[in-house]
Order: C-alpha cells, then structure tokens, then sequence
C-alpha cells in the first residue's frame, strides 16, 4: 500500500539511477516480505555515482554490508530518507574476489567506519579509502572471518595454542 | 573530509597523546579513546573499538535460527527485549508468518518497559560521569521494579529470550497488568524529583548546554540515529515512519529538540521514558484475547532470498539483515548497530573541547559498546 | 638551683617550661585526634552519602558499620606499597609526608574552648592559610613525581585551583579581621559573644565556605580527583598507606576548614549554655556534614568554570564586601 508520493518517488529514483548506470537491474519489490521497496543490481561501475545521486535526493546510508558467495562477493549498500514517503533502496553489486569496488566514504562519511569493518571482515579492499585499517578484529589479524573458507591460519593457530 | 591516521599527525612538542584506556571508570563499556591533547583541549580524537568482539555474525552462520535467540539479546544487553523481538520479526518478514494480535501487544508492552530501562540507565550514567552520584541510584531504584517485573514472565533481568517465531513464549496476566499500572503511576510522579534534582540544577546547565553540539547536516552525513538525531532537530523514528507490532493503533509522539547539544539529548530521552509509560497504558488497556503463538513448524526453514527489517532500540535504528540459502541455518545475518555511527560522530564534534566535555558528550550519545563490537 | 634563680631561667629559656609542657602535650592529643578524627569522618561521609542515595551504607563491622574505618585501615597497611619503575623516587616517597604535616601543624593555634589553645599566636590566622598553601606543593609533587598523564593533569589543576581560591578565602577573612582589630584567633571568637560574625558578614561567610570547599579539593570542585575523567588524579599510582596519608589530609584539611568557619564566623566555643569545647566540635562538625551533604548532592564544575567562577564572580564580590566593611567601620 504505497502513497502517492512514494510512487512518484520510487518512479522518479528509477529513472534517475536507469541514466547513471545505465546496465544496472532495477525493479520493486515487495515491502512486506523483504523490507525494501525498490532493488537495484549491478557490477561495480558506478557506485560513487549512485551514492551521489543518493545524496542529491536527500538519502542516507543505512548499512554496508557483504556477502561471501563461494566465487563473488556481493555488496549491499541500504539506502533509506527520513521523509514523510519513505523508500527503502536495496543497492547490491556482485563483484570477483580480486575486484574491489571504490570507496562510497567521499560522499557518505560514514562509509568510512563501515566499510573498514566490510575490510575487516571480507577483505575487501576499497579503492581510494581514506584509512583502511582493521577495526574490530585485532591489528595483527592474518584472517578475515565471515569468509566461507576461514579456516586455520598462523594467528588462530597460535591464539588456539594458548587457550587449549 | 578525509581522515588521517594517528601516525600523520605532526606531533610537536605541544601536544600529548592521552589513552582514556579501555578500563576506565567512565567510560561504560570497554572503548579506547586515544587522543591528542593540547593542554586541556582535545585536538583529534580516535576511537579503537573491537575489545569485546565475539562474533555474532559468524556465529550465526553455524546455528540454526532457533540458536540464535540468545545471541541477539547479547548484543545490546541494556534493550535485549526490543533487540530479541526484531529478531523474531526479521524472521517472521522473511518467512511471511502473521503474529496474532495479543503477541503483538505483549511484545509492544515488554519492549517498551525495556526502553524505558534502557533510557533510565542511560541518563543516569550521563548524570554520574558529569559528577552527581546521587541521581545514578535514584534511577536505578525504579529500573528495579521494571527488572523485576520482567522477570516475572520471562526469567531473566537483563538478557531475555523470551519472543519466539510467530508470538511470545509466556503469556502475561493481570497481576502483570497491576504492577506495570503501579511503576506507570510511580514513574510519572518521579519525574518531578528528577526535574528538581537535575535539570534545574545550574552547574548542571552550565556542563551541558551548547557542549557536544551536532548540527542536523552532520547527524544525518554520519547516519546517526535515535535519540541522539533527534536532539538535533530530525524527528524520525521508526516507530512511526515504519510502524511494526502494531505500533500504528497506539497515540504517541516523538520528542524532538533543535539545539542539538548535551541538554536537548538529556531532555529528549526523559521525554521518550514518558511516551513510552502512554504506549503501555494504551497497550495494557487494550489487549486482545487470542493466542500468543502462531503455529509454526519447530525447525523454521525459511525461503531463499534477503530481508532487512529495521527497529528502534533505546539507542537507534536497528537493523537485521538476513540473507537465506532455504535451509535451517542463515547464509548471513547482518546486524546494523545504532551505536557504530553514533560512535563514529563523536571524531567529528569532540575536537576543539575539554577533556570533561569529553565525558559528558560520550554520556549523552549514550552507547552500548558490546552492540559496536558484536 | 633555687627559687630565685626561676624566674631568670624564665628569661633566658623562655620558651621551655610550662609552654614547652603544653606544647608536647597538645600536640601529642592532636596526633592521637586526627587519625581518628579521619577515621571517624570517612565513616561518616560512607553513611551520609548512602543515606541520601536511599542505602543504608556500611553495616555489616560494628554496630550500623562504625567499625569499618578502623578495619579499612588495617586492610591499607597490610597492602602493598608500589612504587612506578619510572616514578622520581624521593618525590614519590615525600608527597604524602608533607602533605599531612601542614594539616596537624594547623591545629596548633586553633582555639577549641577558652583555655585550650595549643599556642597563642598574634598571627595565627596567617600560620593557617600559609601552611595550607604548602598542602598545593605536596600534590604537585604527588603529581610530578608519579609520572602518570593523569597524575600530572590532576595535579596541574589543583595547584591553578588552589592559588585561585585562596584569594576570596583571605579576602573574606580579612573583612573579619578588620572588624576585630585583630590577627589573634582566641581575639576574633572572644569578639563575638554577644552577636556572631556570620550575621553581621553573611557575604563574607558565604565566600568563606564556597572557598574552602574548592580548597579542600571537594565537590563540587573536586575536578582535582574527579573519579569519572581522571581515574583519581594526582594521588593513582599511589597504594596502600600512601594513599591513606592522601585521605587523612584531605579529611583533617576539611575538619580544619570547618574549624576556621566556626572561629571566623559562627561564634567558636560560644554557645547559649556551658560555653566551651563541646560547643566548638559540635558546630564543626555540624559544618562538615554540610559539607558532605553538598557533595552528594550536585554535580561538578569543569575546569575553566571553577577558574571563571573564581577570578570573574568570587574575587570582585570579596573586594566589594571589604570595601563596605572598611566604609561602615570607619563611618560608625
């Protein structure tokens, strides 16, 4: 049950994200079962250049986030606005494992601590992010931990020494 | 903007590295400030974070959805009820299962005693750490009988698990009702004493009006939630702009403040802890007969595909984030923490203050560090 | 030696004799008093503030927990006194030794009762304010010599807080002290038998207690050790009997604050009945627990308000009630 203006918004933000990037997959998607009103998928091109257009319609970054399939991983940018007709945007880009995309943080700064913990936990490296550092596991960290294939390195192996 | 790290810094002579360490009396929680001061004023401030990282995310990959109760609730243990009920219902979202009425109600009423906890610690920490001991025990008295109420239903004080797929576990009765009516009527008549005692205090005033100031460009640049946005002016809430459980038959308004400094924080939560005592009279004087339980299967197994669902704790707007492969064990759980950006803000406003503003201004944005750490 | 020779004895040993006997004598009795007296004190704070924060406080040694000071302090000589690596070593060991000499030497000229004075000085007054001056070079020590950032932080603003608070405390004083005429303790209590000074100097009195208050480091002025930022100031790295030494002269300081307010202000040993000693103790304390109950009960200034509040409001309100004192006592 969409208001008049969420239906005017959610038509124009397709429009306006169809001409940024134009080989990006938008459609609607049903509120009630997934908590977003409108998805957008794509590759890696061009995500500065939503989040710009993000932040020209006075939208906020809720969350970055990823997710480890065995050969890609997929990002999730969650975009949300504060307005009277709120819209959920669902960004998602599947990129290679060796393929970082760039940095959202120029235009969101709290992109910065949210993709470092992205970094931290996937190993995913922004490109032109102002301070890629570790954020919650520890500095020394050879492992990234929500991968999949995250087994026994020299540091869990050490740290499994002293607690066993 | 573009932050540089600790070592860029051109440190001379003047200025000194300060660690208010990860133990520290006043910083509730286990966080690391390190900061670069120049006498008394505070030139960069960096947060280390992660001391009490346990890895929810990835433990959630290794249970089945039903584990996984206890773990959300430890997440922000000061609004376990608020967080355990999103849970369910981000599950309840992905999986298309409809609550029946009384769930609903009960969990509107557990909740919200829950923030008003959650608001009553929070303020009286900010209170300690500005240096009057007094209110801190005043406002844990009254958290007592909500902690005690709580456990009467669901066993537990501070961490609970007591919503379920599809309802709640234990249904509430009237000897419940009575004593929730009693706090309502002892809490309103407290505020008095807290208005007396501390607001009105002039050395009060003096520490927190026009300290800590976050502008309403700012709030939203760094995705700042909950009370803290909304002592800068923004009245979003999600409550209201995306009502779940019900929250759009009850009559309730959002406190908002413009000015943005410590004050209109403090003020705003005690004005959330009085909306939420009318949500409760509302909840309790309108409960529905029915089940509290929908039937669902013991092993829940929801379908392939993603959901978000969104909340509000006492600190912010949470989000879960559940990605499913169509087994019993979630692919990723992602756990959006209000505290992580609200955290993140604290770089940008504390320079240019003293080091006692800095403990007021960490008082007031009132976060819980194991809810950044996860 | 026989009788006539006593009186030259008196002349050349002036000071020897019955002077020297009651001189040995009181101070021994106050070195006895201000263990205790400290003891007595933290017991009391203990309760105040339990009561007033809707706990009963300690209770379980003693009857209502009145014990529990001496049991405390048994617990601080039997712990270890730690000494930092890289903490200047004779500072560290001289800061809690000198910070508790200038509090028991302020006894000396204190007038408790009309006979019992250890020592009648014509400057008495100025032999306290100077020796609690000195209590601000033990903290520096204390602060220096810890080599803790903290420490040094704490004690720094204890030495700015403390030179900026002494001057509306001598100012007030002064305002007294030109009414009586005199420097003389025993001279200034004697002068307010018929009406006390803190009806004819309410402004003075208040400036007094405000400013002792911020002497003794307590809140809310307590910035010096304030738990929540600075961990406990200049006195962290110190343990064990160190530490109590710290608390003792804390705690003697603000019974000798108090003490001088009731000299200076409330009267002294007068009392409507049976004037004397019970008088003086009952009114101090009185005082202390004042004292107490303000600190439990505000919250605390940060640092450029308590020196704001000192140079920009207390010093020119001082000035001004000096001025009329001068004008109405030269007028009338």
């Amino acid at each position: 049950m969409l208001t008049e203006g969420q239906k005017k918004l959610l038509e124009e933000l397709k429009n306006n994200l169809a001409k940024s990037v134009p080989e990006a997959k938008i459609s609607q998607s049903d509120y009630v079962l997934t908590g977003y009103h409108l998805e957008f998928s794509s590759s890696k091109v061009g995500m500065r250049r939503v989040a710009k257009e993000m932040r020209s319609r006075r939208f906020n970054l809720e969350t970055v986030t990823a997710v480890d399939f065995i050969d890609s991983f997929e990002i999730v940018y969650l975009y949300f606005n504060y307005n009277q007709d709120n819209i959920r945007v669902m960004v998602r880009i599947r990129v290679p494992k060796d393929e970082p995309p760039f940095t959202v943080s120029a235009v969101y700064s709290e992109a910065i601590w949210l993709e470092r913990e992205v970094y931290d936990f996937f190993g995913i490296q922004f490109k032109e992010h102002p301070d890629l550092r570790r954020i919650l596991n520890p500095d020394d960290a050879d492992y990234f931990p929500l991968l999949k294939n995250f087994g026994k390195t020299t540091i869990t192996g050490e740290i499994d020494d002293m607690l066993c | 903007m573009t932050m540089k790290t600790i070592d860029d810094i051109n440190i001379n002579e003047r200025l000194y590295q300060l660690n208010l360490g990860p133990q520290h009396p006043s910083t509730h929680g286990v966080l690391h400030f390190l900061l670069t001061l120049d006498g008394e004023v505070v030139v960069k401030a960096e947060m280390l974070i992660g001391y009490t990282h346990r890895g929810h995310e990835k433990m959630a990959e290794n249970r089945i959805y039903e584990q996984f109760y206890p773990n959300s609730a430890r997440m922000d243990y000061l609004s376990g009820m608020i967080f355990n009920t999103g849970y369910c219902e981000a599950v309840e979202k992905l999986c298309g299962i409809e609550v029946p009425k009384r769930a609903r109600y009960i969990r509107v009423i557990t909740s919200e005693l829950n923030r008003v906890a959650s608001h009553l610690l929070g303020v009286m920490d900010f209170v300690m750490g500005i240096g009057a001991y007094t209110p801190f025990l005043y406002g844990w008295d009254d958290r007592e009988i909500i902690l005690d109420l709580l456990e009467t239903i669901t066993g537990s004080r501070l961490t609970y698990n007591y919503s379920r797929f599809g309802g709640v576990r234990v249904d509430i009765d009237q000897t419940f009702c009575d004593s929730a009516r009693r706090f309502i009527d002892r809490m309103r008549e407290r505020f008095k004493l807290y208005n007396d005692l501390i607001t009105g205090n002039i050395i009060f005033i003096k520490r927190t009006v026009g300290v800590g100031v976050i502008s309403k460009d700012v709030a939203l640049d760094y995705g700042v939630t909950g009370p803290t946005l909304r002592g800068s002016g923004v009245n979003y809430d999600v409550r209201k702009s995306e009502p779940y459980s019900s929250y759009e038959d009850f009559n309730f308004e959002i406190p908002t403040k413009e000015e943005g400094d410590c004050m209109a924080r403090y003020l705003v939560r005690l004005a959330e802890i009085e909306q939420s005592l009318r949500i409760i009279e509302q909840a309790m004087n309108n409960l529905p007969d029915g089940p509290i339980r929908a039937d669902v299967p013991c092993f829940i197994t929801p379908p392939a595909g993603d959901c978000y669902h969104s909340f509000e704790s006492a600190r912010g707007a949470v989000g879960y984030y559940i990605v499913s492969d169509g087994t019993r064990i979630p692919y990723r759980l992602k756990v959006r923490a209000p505290s992580f950006s609200n955290l993140f803000v604290m770089s940008k406003i504390i320079p240019g203050h003293f080091v006692a503003d800095l403990v007021a201004i960490f008082g007031s944005i009132d976060v819980t560090v194991p809810e950044i750490d996860r | 030696m026989n009788m006539t020779q006593l009186p030259i004895i008196k002349d050349i040993y002036g000071f020897l004799g019955p002077d020297l006997l009651v001189g040995v004598v009181g101070l021994l009795l106050v070195l006895i008093f201000v263990p205790l007296n400290s003891a007595f004190l933290v017991w009391v704070e203990r309760k105040v503030a339990g009561h007033i924060q809707l706990r009963p406080g300690p209770m379980e040694v003693g009857p209502h927990g009145i014990l529990q000071s001496l049991i405390d302090a048994v617990k601080l000589m039997c712990k270890e006194m730690i000494t930092p690596d890289l903490a200047d070593k004779p500072l560290f060991w001289m800061a809690p030794c000198i910070v508790v000499i200038p509090a028991i030497v302020c006894f000396v000229v204190i007038p408790f009762s009309p006979v019992m004075q250890i020592r009648e000085l014509n400057v008495g007054i100025l032999l306290i304010f100077a020796f609690s001056s000195i209590s601000g070079l033990s903290i520096m020590m204390g602060g220096w010599a810890s080599n803790n950032k903290y420490s040094l932080i704490g004690a720094v603003r204890a030495v700015a807080q403390s030179i900026a608070y002494e001057i509306p405390l001598l100012l007030s004083t002064m305002s007294v002290i030109i009414m009586s005429n005199s420097f003389k303790m025993s001279q200034i209590v004697s002068d307010q038998s018929t009406v006390w000074n803190f009806i004819l100097q309410p402004v003075a009195a208040i400036i007094f207690i405000i400013c002792s208050t911020a002497e003794t480091n307590r809140a809310p002025f307590d910035l010096v050790e304030a738990e929540s930022e600075l961990v406990s100031g200049f006195h962290t790295e110190y343990t064990g009997m160190r530490d109590a030494l710290f608390f003792m002269a804390e705690y003697t300081a603000m019974f000798i604050a108090s003490s001088m307010a009731v000299v200076l202000f409330f009267g002294g040993w007068h009392g409507p009945f049976f004037s004397g000693i019970v008088w003086f103790v009952l009114k101090a304390y009185f005082l202390v627990f004042v004292t107490v109950w303000i600190r439990w009960t505000f919250p605390r200034l940060r640092f450029d308000q308590l020196m704001n509040f000192a140079w920009k409001v207390l010093i020119p309100i001082s000035l001004l009630n000096l001025l009329v004192t001068a004008i109405v006592i030269k007028v009338l």
